[in-house]
């Protein structure tokens, strides 16, 4: 399945669906081994081709994304909203959405500039103050089409520009779930579950359910991060660069890479040439905190695909760096 | 004449204030089928004449746009920008803009992200100054082959149907207006008027209504229209400084005409076309201000679509207002005539 259409589906925390029968529906046809755990993760498992000693390791990905869901209507109709996962208000106004499953269009509207005063200029509008419009004229109508919890999302189009660069919503991570399904169509040497979890952007909860199932030897979790490396930012403070490779994590806001783990992943990128880049700087977490600390306590290894401006509805990614995650990935679950 | 296809190519249309040249020609073009003449002016305002007998009347609509000029290249090849007109910075970042360079480029508006703020500046909205950049996704050496220091960018271009007849586009201020006098000049088609019209889409209007005071000037008109947006309802805002977004605005005030304003009046209650009332004490912030002074001075009336958003991306405003403003102004030119001049000031 191609990365725009993974791009292009809708799913919040909890409202995964679209993107899990996509999943399931490109897994099942190269892979016998596939299901749904209670947790709604889609589970596929691969045995590997080595005759002994194979391991066992998992590879993680989430399925959801960053989004919005309705709280309520203003009188004059207005759609009142929260954040469902981590988004900076201001990278909210003037953005197009589609609410619900009818996928309504709607805007995230702010008061003119012309209506603003020098205090109003400064303040970020937070999302008490922030509305979607779908040009309903009452309350009553806002909310015959956005009832409270429904879930609303960046109106994003998947485009490639600049260097071989592609801006969307969502490439967080619908990258690792791209990269996994492209391995999936392939015969490895040791056994491997592909795990696509949901809720990662709420908690990591999905991945709390997928670890305390399923042993293994290793964990490679595949992600996008943060990337920092425009608008004339310090070195020092970039995190990754796109166009550098994958980024291999030594360590992050939700856990420390296992040592022995993470020296196996450099040797092996290293003694087959892969394109890599270590990660510099511990920012951010992700699934990998919960197969640490779920049941058998396994071993994690994080590979990141760098991504600029990360939680919005314009991310950007190289697509040599999702080629250089494919790769590691590959020679990982083929070496260790 | 499909006013939504109209807005959507006009939209499309390079126009930021000063480089308007492409947007001038699509409007000259669409006015071709309903005037007499077309000509667009030395600073690319565009000027379609309907030819009458009677009293001479410019109508003017701005067709320029806010946007932003390249002001500099960084050593990473992001491009830092200025405003030209009021640009709200808060709505750049994740806008997709296009860049005017040597070829036509996307870029995404990027910020510095928020673990290299300090927590005062998170606390705040992004700037042009040091914070706000358009990524191109290439190094430097390449975006300077195609991008120089003054390119224009413009918004991301995107034409949303709401529910209850809204739109949401870029540049409905005040190419909505534009397309007001085009649906009126198509309405006149099949109506008597003896009026000789001028349909101005003026440039320039956003850095102080140049297009209008200019092309005043030459037109040497006797009475004048202008039609601008002004501020539906939006959350946040003074009731007391924005209208409802269903129906169209005249304002009252020294800067207008009070015989204009009531012909205006009379032609909306005989055509049953509702006006809400504002009132501007000085400048109305439209070519108004500029063309009443123009020559020996020029009556002038202010008729107004309200807008949510107003300079955003996502410009808002009701089709069905649009729609009856077209109605209204056809019915006003066609009830000028050589009798107003005695009644000016009676």
């Amino acid at each position: 399945m191609e990365l725009n259409k993974l791009c292009e589906l809708n799913g919040a925390p909890g409202d995964e669906g679209a993107v899990r029968n996509a999943i399931m529906a490109a897994a099942s046809k190269v892979c016998d081994d596939v299901r749904i755990d209670k947790a709604g993760n889609v589970i596929a498992f691969k045995k590997g081709v080595k005759k002994s000693g194979r391991k066992h390791i998992i590879l993680n990905a989430h399925m959801d994304e960053v989004a919005f869901i309705s709280v309520g209507a203003t009188e004059d109709g207005m759609i009142r909203i929260q954040p469902v996962g981590g988004i900076d208000p201001r990278v909210c106004v003037s953005k197009h959405v589609t609410v619900g499953e009818e996928k309504v269009k709607g805007v995230i509207g702010a008061m003119a500039i012309h209506l603003q005063s020098a205090a109003d200029r400064q303040r970020v509008l937070d999302f008490d103050n922030l509305y979607v419009d779908i040009g309903a004229q009452s309350k009553d109508e806002a909310l015959g089409a956005a009832p409270e919890g429904t879930y609303i999302y960046f109106d994003s189009k998947y485009e490639k520009f600049g260097d071989g660069c592609v801006v969307s919503k969502a490439l967080d991570d619908r990258v690792g779930c791209y990269v996994m399904l492209k391995l999936l169509q392939e015969s490895t040497q040791n056994d491997v579950t592909y795990a696509f979890v949901v809720k990662e952007e709420i908690g990591c909860r999905g991945a709390r359910a997928a670890a305390f199932n399923t042993k293994a030897d290793a964990v490679l979790v595949l992600e996008g991060t943060t990337a920092g490396d425009m608008g004339n930012v310090p070195e020092v403070s970039q995190v990754c660069r796109l166009g550098k490779g994958v980024a291999v994590s030594f360590m992050d806001n939700g856990s420390i890479v296992t040592r022995k783990l993470y020296k196996s992943v450099i040797d092996i990128a290293e003694k087959n040439g892969c394109h890599y880049q270590i990660k510099e700087a511990a920012t951010g977490g992700n699934d990998a905190s919960a197969y640490q600390a779920t049941a058998d306590a396994k071993a994690t290894c994080v590979l990141s695909v760098p991504c600029r401006y990360i939680h919005g509805p314009s991310s950007v990614v190289k697509l040599s760096d999702v080629e250089d995650q494919l790769t590691l990935a590959r020679h990982v679950v083929n070496s260790l | 004449m499909n006013i939504e296809e109209f807005l959507r190519e006009a939209a499309g249309k390079p126009g930021v204030t000063g480089m308007e040249l492409p947007a001038a020609e699509f409007i000259a073009d669409a006015f071709r089928p309903y005037v007499d003449e077309v000509h667009i002016t030395p600073l690319a305002s565009v000027v379609a004449r309907r030819k009458g007998k009677g009293p001479k009347v410019m109508l003017s609509a701005h067709l320029d746009e806010i946007g932003m000029m390249v002001s500099k290249i960084e050593e990473d090849g992001c491009l830092r920008m200025q405003s030209v007109g009021g640009v709200d910075p808060r709505v750049l970042p994740g806008m997709r803009v296009r860049v005017y360079g040597k070829k036509l480029l996307m870029g995404v508006v990027g910020a510095t992200p928020p673990h290299l703020l300090s927590a005062k500046d998170r606390q705040s909205n992004y700037n042009f100054q040091d914070t706000l950049f358009v990524d191109l996704g290439m190094p430097a050496e390449k975006v300077r082959k195609v991008v120089s220091v003054g390119d224009k960018v413009c918004f991301e271009n995107r034409f949303t149907e709401l529910k209850n007849g809204r739109i949401s586009m870029k540049t409905a201020d005040d190419r909505a207006c534009v397309a007001i006098m085009l649906k009126a000049a198509e309405l006149l088609k099949d109506m008597k008027c003896d009026a000789d019209v001028y349909f101005v889409a003026s440039c320039q209007e956003e850095i102080g209504c140049i297009g209008a005071w200019t092309t005043g000037y030459e037109v040497d008109p006797d009475y004048a229209v202008v039609l601008d947006v002004c501020h539906a309802h939006t959350p946040g805002a003074s009731p007391a400084r924005t209208h409802e977004i269903t129906d169209l605005v005249a304002t009252k005030g020294p800067f207008i005409h009070p015989f204009l304003r009531k012909k205006l009046d009379e032609v909306a209650k005989e055509q049953n076309i509702k006006i809400q009332k504002a009132i501007a004490t000085r400048g109305t912030g439209t070519d108004t201000d500029r063309l009443s002074i123009v020559r020996g001075g020029v009556p002038c009336v202010l008729l107004e679509l309200p807008l949510k958003y107003m300079h955003t991306n996502v410009e808002t405003f009701d089709m069905h207002a649009l729609t009856e403003g077209a109605r209204l102004l056809a019915h006003y030119l066609r009830a000028i005539d050589d009798t107003w001049e005695e009644q000016l000031w009676n």
